[in-house]
């Protein structure tokens, strides 16, 4: 057991564990396209072929982190949780913690090729560290959970650790 | 919207970056959940996120992440290639409010400059400590 307790040692013994099944999805242009204008980001290597040949680019490019959310599948209504989030049916092993409400916290990523509109991205994601600190509000848990995202020639594209706070 | 191409040799350790403002209206939390196919109700139910302990909606970690992340690629210009970026979501953030970016260059090595960015509100409170590394051409 952990020093406060909140990592049971069953789930301390996950770290590094593959936690679902690989998910692949064609990365298009629309998805990608309305991504960055939710977000603002309106760089025409995201929208003008021209554009994102005359920077380097062998077609047009989805914005970095994108790839995270290209490969979502979300779930059906019945499966919505209280707060909105989905239950989690994968059959991977269960994260279980003595806390209950998790945050995102940040991510970490490293970008290693462009993803291109019509690339295939798989995403396998493992657990990464986990870490138990002192807060102003009490002890809580870092977990990391570890995405590397791989193209159909498969070339690691990105890697993404998320930052969940569970308190 | 084109940015113009910064190269290595105008960049300089201790230099800061142009500030940039973003400021996320209601609708735009609801598009970006939509893009993102996220159903989390603390982004579009503020009678919910309350539920949560939060004074309204709050802005997604991630859309503040990825306008970390168009500051640093708007920054390095289009034949610029971002290698890293990591953020702390260390408060939340609210619509209708201004969020500044900033940056500083911590270094170069060989074509790779290495960046503090953060976003603060309008008291100077940081709100996303993060870092970049990004590769520059050199003409």
């Amino acid at each position: 057991m952990s020093a406060h307790g909140l990592v049971p040692p069953e789930t301390m013994a996950l770290v590094g564990a593959v936690l679902s099944a690989p998910v692949s999805a064609v990365v298009t242009r629309r998805e990608a396209q309305r991504y960055a204008r939710a977000v603002g980001d309106l760089d025409p290597v995201y929208f003008d072929e021209d554009a994102a040949r005359a920077a380097g680019y062998d077609g047009l490019v989805a914005p970095p982190t994108f790839v995270g959310h290209a490969v979502v599948e979300g779930a059906t209504l019945d499966d919505l949780r209280e707060d909105g989030l989905w239950i989690d049916r994968s059959d991977g092993p269960r994260v279980r913690l003595a806390v209950s409400r998790t945050m995102f916290g940040g991510e970490e990523w490293e970008f290693h090729r462009p993803v291109l509109v019509g690339d295939t991205v798989t995403a396998e994601r493992r657990l990464g560290a986990i870490e138990e600190k002192e807060g102003r509000s009490g002890p809580f848990v870092l977990l990391h959970h570890e995405t590397t995202f791989t193209n159909q020639h498969g070339e690691v594209v990105a890697v993404s650790r998320l930052v969940g706070i569970a308190r | 919207m084109t940015s113009r191409q910064r190269l290595l040799g105008d960049v300089a350790a201790g230099d800061d970056l142009d500030p940039a403002v973003r400021r996320a209206s209601r609708a735009q939390l609801f598009l970006y959940s939509a893009a993102t196919h996220n159903p989390h109700r603390i982004h579009y139910d503020r009678e919910y996120a309350a539920v949560e302990g939060h004074p309204d909606v709050i802005v997604h970690g991630p859309l503040q992440g990825a306008w970390l992340s168009q500051y640093v690629t708007s920054w390095a210009g289009p034949r610029g290639r971002m290698v890293t970026l990591t953020w702390q979501n260390r408060r939340s953030a609210l619509p209708e409010r201004d969020y500044t970016f900033r940056g500083r260059v911590r270094g170069i090595a060989g074509d790779v400059v290495d960046l503090e960015v953060w976003a603060e509100d309008a008291d100077g409170t940081v709100v996303m400590p993060g870092t970049a590394t990004v590769r520059l051409p050199a003409s």
